[in-house]
């Protein structure tokens, strides 16, 4: 009982962080670290999608980046190409994320494990290539900056990004929605479903399971989940670029959920912020950080293979057991 | 209805390459009984159940289940017909609970994935994970992760699973392999009490229980089905003496 | 068309160097079951030694024989270090040979520098060959990769050693209980993966640039020759890396590079939905 109590009050401590991060910070730290804040959420929700691939369908995708890429450029073309409105390229961004995954999702999720790797890479090199080629619509190499559109304007009022609270709170606004969204689709039948296709798919085909489906569908979702962050992501920089849909983006998003812990709902947040926080605190210190990085993904992977969050949940489990062995053989 | 056979096999061919691993298979079973197949290793018994559920294509022939044609079906489609098995080497979902296990099985059978509710709110599911955990008798151990179950208790889930599915026909591949005297006593009880609802198809190599427990025998061999009928015919018959029974005394 | 003919036969030395290099990527692959994301660094680090032998010798030729043996070490190395203990993970083998990658490209930033750096080859002279002047130096690195893929295979075929990799690569319980050493087989197998491709470093860094994100652009490569000619399929791998280099190669000389790039990159996705175990697998395997 009393774990899950601070499992509650870890999650209720972080979400009155997050409510009062655009004060609190500023205090403790620098005000700076509230756009750091902003950018951790926005790319947990990356190792958020990788994290529902693998940690729940069980299948590693290296090529997440390329959902990214589309939410991300869908809301930069939608804004400098069609004219579109704050909102109609945002959900542009994404429709465009993920009818992209579907197709994607529709071919890929034939292979598994090596091969669906590889596929997955494959298919987000081809658009990386695409995109640096693809000058006059993309931008190349510079990417393409856009200005960004009111949310809603009153005649002279506007209400826009550019008011930093509003820009933090919309942010945390639809990151929390995705996140809800997760827990409700994890937490249903759907979500079992997805569990059961991780655990053994020939056994899950046997009692009717279509897995071919169900992965399809975990492919999708997830495709969405990294298409929001990317277009969050262009909002939140004012520009898309084709170096965001680079294998690299993919690999750091898959380290992030592992360092995390996969099959954790909040696994993702955790090893994105940490990593982010190192990066941002060791970087100006030390040029080189990055082999911390390397031997940090190596060493997490030989020795926790489930992550912070997964440590922390067999933790869990142990002094969950002891105190049930107890009350069993206690007075 | 009553005169369309539950399970129809008609001149089915399989080859793996070169090797001919059934050859012009013919069987028609009916409903409402407990039909075992014997013989020897490689006579074809597991590859027919993997072409009946779908797990590997026939080379030719076609498969009807309650008249229904289904040769070459994808797995799932002839699972939600009502046609479940079990595994020669048993395989449940480790990391989930007995209850989890059970209930997705249940959920399966009904076909609705919806995204939103949340699962243990599908009363129907939940209560068919009971009904079955209490019919094979793992209702003490429901909460239990399915990877800390014995080996018996393990091949009792996996029976669970492909009932929770609500099947018509269920193909059981070496059930009481690997069991002790007693687990094998309780899980022969259980298989006779499933049958008097359910249809059953066996493959036993332990010749003194399919003689127990079976209405009818089919003796395969090399492929091909050597002989068909009631267990007493069976014992009686003198191709199955010479060809299975007499040869195999080695195994 | 004097072009045409330049780039066709770049592309079938490129093609040659990438054979070389892939191969390692296959066996590694094939015996250890390892998706090795660090193999174009591997490539990139003999690169990076063979400039450095340059630079403390003054005699390029040395690191033909130098930075092989130096890339096995490094191989043996890594292997004991990283790759065994993660042999039971396989799953997650891709996330760390990406570590692996980052450790490696960083530790040559650190050490050599950021700034990509040219050699100048050892041979200067250019040769009339089909009516157009064509280095020297391409051709004897051609010559080079085809020697040293003779030796591997040859090393495969008629040495114990050999023998016992492809014993273990077809079914390693077998192979363990046959009395071979499999774990003696796993570290040798990386050794001479990385060494293949320090070795297919040293052969290409005259013809292309040093830098410590060399090995970026030839991993994709790699893995699309791999693939391509069949996962674990070694002689098609080679057929596939020449083949590859010497059509990008003919659709270079009439349009971006990059669309050749993404040419093949579709190709390989269609290998692998359709034929995942490669094209020149015939339909009755």
């Amino acid at each position: 009982m009393r774990v899950t109590d601070t499992y509650k009050f870890g999650s209720w401590l972080l979400v009155l962080f997050t409510l009062t991060a655009p004060w609190v910070l500023p205090l403790l730290v620098d005000s700076f670290w509230v756009d750091i804040y902003s950018e951790i959420l926005i790319w947990s929700l990356l190792a958020a999608s990788v994290n529902l691939l693998l940690g729940y369908v069980g299948l590693l995708s290296f090529g997440q980046a390329l959902f990214f890429g589309f939410g991300m450029y869908g809301v930069a073309i939608g804004v400098v190409k069609f004219d579109l409105g704050f909102w109609s390229a945002f959900i542009f961004g994404i429709s465009l994320a993920t009818g992209m995954a579907a197709i994607a999702g529709s071919l890929a999720v034939r292979l598994t494990w090596h091969y669906f790797a590889i596929i997955t890479v494959v298919f987000s090199l081809i658009f990386y290539f695409t995109a640096l080629s693809w000058k006059p619509i993309t931008g190349g190499d510079d990417g393409l900056p856009f200005t960004i559109p009111p949310i809603i304007s009153f005649g002279d009022y506007k209400l826009t990004m550019t008011n930093a609270n509003f820009q933090y709170f919309f942010i945390v606004t639809i990151v929390g929605a995705c996140y809800w969204l997760m827990y409700r689709v994890i937490n249903s039948p759907l979500g079992r479903a997805f569990v059961t296709v991780r655990e053994n798919d020939a056994r899950a085909a046997l009692i009717g399971l279509n897995v071919y489906l169900i992965r399809l569908t975990a492919f999708i979702f997830a495709g969405f989940i990294a298409g929001v962050a990317g277009a969050l992501f262009a909002l939140f920089g004012r520009y898309a670029s084709a170096s965001y849909m680079f294998y690299h983006v993919s690999g750091e998003a898959v380290v992030w959920a592992i360092i995390g812990g996969v099959g954790t709902l909040f696994g993702p947040i955790v090893g994105t912020g940490l990593m982010i926080v190192l990066r941002e605190e060791l970087s100006s210190v030390w040029d080189h950080y990055l082999l911390l990085v390397g031997v940090a993904v190596i060493l997490t992977v030989i020795f926790a293979p489930r992550g912070i969050g997964g440590a922390f949940k067999a933790l869990a489990e142990k002094i969950a057991r002891q105190q049930f062995s107890r009350k069993e053989s206690g007075p | 209805m009553s005169n369309v056979p539950l399970l129809e096999v008609t001149n089915v061919n399989k080859r793996f390459g070169g090797l001919k691993a059934l050859q012009d298979v013919n069987l028609s079973l009916e409903t409402g009984k407990l039909h075992a197949i014997i013989g020897p290793n490689g006579a074809g018994k597991t590859t027919l159940f993997n072409v009946v559920t779908g797990t590997i294509p026939v080379t030719s022939g076609r498969i009807k289940f309650l008249g229904t044609d289904m040769t070459n079906d994808k797995i799932h489609r002839i699972s939600r017909r009502g046609l479940a098995r079990t595994l020669q080497i048993k395989s449940v979902f480790a990391n989930m609970t007995v209850r989890e296990n059970l209930w997705i099985a249940a959920q399966s059978h009904h076909g609705v994935f919806s995204p939103f509710k949340s699962w243990k709110k599908c009363v129907r599911s939940v209560e068919m994970a009971d009904i079955i955990c209490e019919q094979i008798g793992l209702t003490s151990l429901a909460d239990q992760t399915a990877s800390n179950l014995s080996h018996g208790d393990i091949a009792l889930l996996e029976m669970g699973l492909a009932l929770a599915t609500e099947p018509k026909l269920l193909l059981l591949d070496e059930p009481i392999c690997g069991m002790g005297p007693a687990e094998t006593e309780q899980t022969v009880i259980k298989i006779q009490e499933i049958s008097k609802s359910t249809a059953i198809i066996i493959i036993e190599h332990d010749i003194e229980v399919v003689f127990k427990i079976a209405d009818e025998i089919t003796v395969m061999a090399n492929g091909t089905v050597l002989a068909k009928g009631t267990p007493e015919s069976i014992a009686a018959n003198s191709d199955v003496r010479n060809a299975y029974l007499g040869d195999d005394d080695d195994d | 068309m004097d072009l045409v003919f330049a780039l066709a036969l770049n592309g079938i030395v490129w093609g040659l160097i990438i054979a070389l290099i892939a191969l390692g990527l296959s066996i590694i692959f094939g015996l250890l079951d390892i998706i090795n994301i660090a193999h174009g660094d591997f490539f990139m680090v003999g690169t990076v030694l063979a400039w450095t032998v340059l630079q403390t010798t003054g005699n390029y030729w040395l690191a033909f024989l130098l930075v092989p043996i130096i890339g096995f070490g490094l191989g043996l190395l890594i292997n004991h270090a990283v790759i065994q203990p993660i042999k039971n993970a396989a799953a997650l083998s891709i996330v760390a040979t990406f570590g692996l990658s980052i450790i490696l490209q960083e530790s040559v930033r650190a050490t050599y520098g950021a700034a990509p750096n040219r050699l100048v080859a050892p041979i200067q002279e250019t040769l009339l060959l089909f009516g157009i002047q064509y280095e020297v130096y391409r051709i004897f690195a051609a010559a080079i990769a085809i020697f040293a893929i003779c030796v591997f295979f040859g090393f495969l075929h008629k040495t114990k050693l050999g023998t016992w990799m492809r014993a273990v690569r077809f079914d390693p319980e077998i192979a363990t209980a046959m009395g071979i050493p499999a774990h003696r087989i796993y570290m040798v197998t990386f050794g001479i993966g990385f060494a293949m491709a320090a070795l297919g470093g040293v052969v290409a860094a005259p013809i292309t640039t040093v830098d410590f994100q060399g090995g970026i652009d030839i991993l994709p490569f790699c893995f699309m020759a791999v693939i391509i000619g069949g996962l674990g399929n070694l002689e098609g791998t080679v057929a596939a890396a020449v083949l590859l280099a010497f059509v990008e190669g003919i659709i270079t000389s009439f349009t971006d590079p990059t669309i050749a790039r993404i040419g093949s990159l579709i190709f390989m996705s269609a290998v692998l939905i359709v034929r995942p175990h490669g094209i020149f697998v015939g339909a009755t395997r």
